[in-house]
């Protein structure tokens, strides 16, 4: 059985930014080339948006720190190419990652419908208890979209996701998309801790989960 | 986007745009040059990947090669996580998806990297970074380009690029192959000298054209190592 693990307690030394945490997650933002991954992160991490489209060679990472319930969270925030040829060097990374961010174009059939293989390769690569939010970017171009929030919606149900529509030119459901996943992963080490204190190193006698947030509306409203 | 006064038509042929490479290539060249011959009293000064680089990337955006031939900049993180500056590709017609891919790694003169690996030290290595480092940390710099190069295929080539050699501190020279990986089954290590190796078995030196040439007219799935004299 694979456990969820967290880096806890991490004391970095060195000038350069905040080097002290708490908990450091893991995340991988995954999906079909130009569904806009790395836009995505960038309006989160940078809060920038470009409408020049640069293909991402292999992989890339930001971090960012948030704060939840007086703990400092790391977030190591993995963006992976979506083109093919890359496929060994992303699915690699997939290790270790406690969350995934798998994004489809909602102006884009074909991205939608890889979104089931994207989450096999999840399954194969990946912890049993990483967390998935599904997000149908580009909601910001309504007179262009092939796929409905209803499909969206149905599909992130099926597969057991949580889901949102977003826009990272917009910066619509961005932050959301980012703190719902983190929720998501307190919750399930909460649980793990419950149930097997020996999971996480260092055995933390700080819960993160509190009452879950009330579910944000996951359209557009655009 | 750089003034560029004969901004040409796009590339139509497959080939056509080899010429471009090479005028874009001249340029780059010369100018990292002029930096390779500056006899800097205190050691202090290294040409950065960035002159050559940037020296390229305005000459193509002014010749029109992008659409044909495009050049990525890895940003600071992915030049330590994959070992590469930068990766040029030839691109596929409509799709743009790249069909082969040139990692570049340069390498400084000896004393020279020293002084860049200070300079970095000193600078203060942002967290980022250093998260980059911790995840690589069990490679070397030239096993993570050739790793890699190798992850994605045969028709992605490592191209290790020298700013000087030991006896000739005033040229560009390269190493490329898409078959680096075989030297790890022979126990043999990925470091500098290794690299520095072709040269001495080699004494043809291809141009960047011939280079090119040679890249597109290869064989899919088949081996190749050159050696190229880029100034």
């Amino acid at each position: 059985v694979k456990h969820m693990a967290a880096t806890q307690d991490v004391k970095g030394k060195g000038e350069g930014g905040d080097q002290n945490f708490d908990y450091m997650f893991k995340l991988l933002i995954i999906g079909n080339s130009s569904v806009g991954k790395t836009s995505f992160l960038f309006r989160y991490a940078d809060d920038a948006f470009t409408s020049a489209f640069v293909s991402t060679v292999g992989i890339d990472f930001k971090v960012k720190t948030v704060y939840k319930n007086d703990k400092r969270i790391k977030l190591q925030i993995w963006d992976t190419a979506g083109q093919e040829r890359y496929r060994t060097i992303t699915t690699a990374y997939y290790r270790g990652a406690m969350g995934f961010i798998l994004m489809y174009d909602i102006t884009n059939e074909e991205s939608f419908g890889a979104v089931q293989d994207w989450s096999t390769q999840i399954k194969t690569y990946s912890w049993d208890n990483a967390q998935v939010v599904l997000a149908g970017n580009k909601c910001d171009m309504e007179e262009e979209r092939v796929v409905s929030v209803d499909s969206g919606r149905l599909l992130a149900e099926q597969l057991g996701f949580e889901f949102f529509e977003t826009s990272a030119k917009d910066n619509i459901n961005v932050k959301q998309t980012f703190e719902r996943l983190v929720d998501l992963i307190c919750e399930k080490m909460s649980e793990s801790l419950d149930t097997d204190p020996a999971v996480t190193t260092g055995a933390p006698t700080a819960k993160l989960t509190d009452s879950a947030p009330p579910l944000q509306q996951p359209g557009c409203n655009c | 986007r750089p003034t560029c006064l004969h901004l040409r038509p796009p590339v139509v042929k497959p080939n056509d745009f080899i010429p471009l490479f090479n005028d874009c290539i001249s340029a780059a060249s010369s100018r990292t040059q002029e930096y390779l011959l500056f006899k800097d009293p205190e050691d202090k000064f290294h040409p950065s990947p960035d002159v050559f680089l940037m020296t390229y990337i305005t000459q193509s955006v002014c010749l029109n090669l992008t659409d044909a031939f495009n050049c990525t900049a890895m940003t600071p993180e992915q030049r330590i996580l994959l070992g590469a500056d930068w990766v040029w590709a030839v691109l596929e017609k409509p799709t743009k998806n790249p069909r082969i891919q040139i990692a570049v790694q340069v390498l400084h003169l000896p004393e020279r990297e020293d002084a860049e690996e200070n300079a970095i030290a000193v600078e203060g290595c942002s967290e980022s970074l250093q998260m980059a480092q911790i995840e690589s940390s069990s490679k070397t710099t030239y096993e993570r380009l050739v790793g890699f190069c190798t992850s994605i295929g045969k028709d992605c080539y490592a191209l290790f690029l020298f700013f000087g050699k030991r006896n000739d501190k005033e040229n560009i020279y390269g190493v490329l192959s898409n078959n680096f990986e075989a030297a790890i089954g022979k126990c043999n290590k990925i470091d500098r000298p290794f690299i520095e190796n072709f040269f001495k078995g080699s004494r043809y030196l291809h141009t960047p054209s011939g280079m090119m040439q040679a890249l597109m007219s290869k064989k899919e799935g088949d081996p190749l190592t050159l050696m190229i004299k880029f100034s």
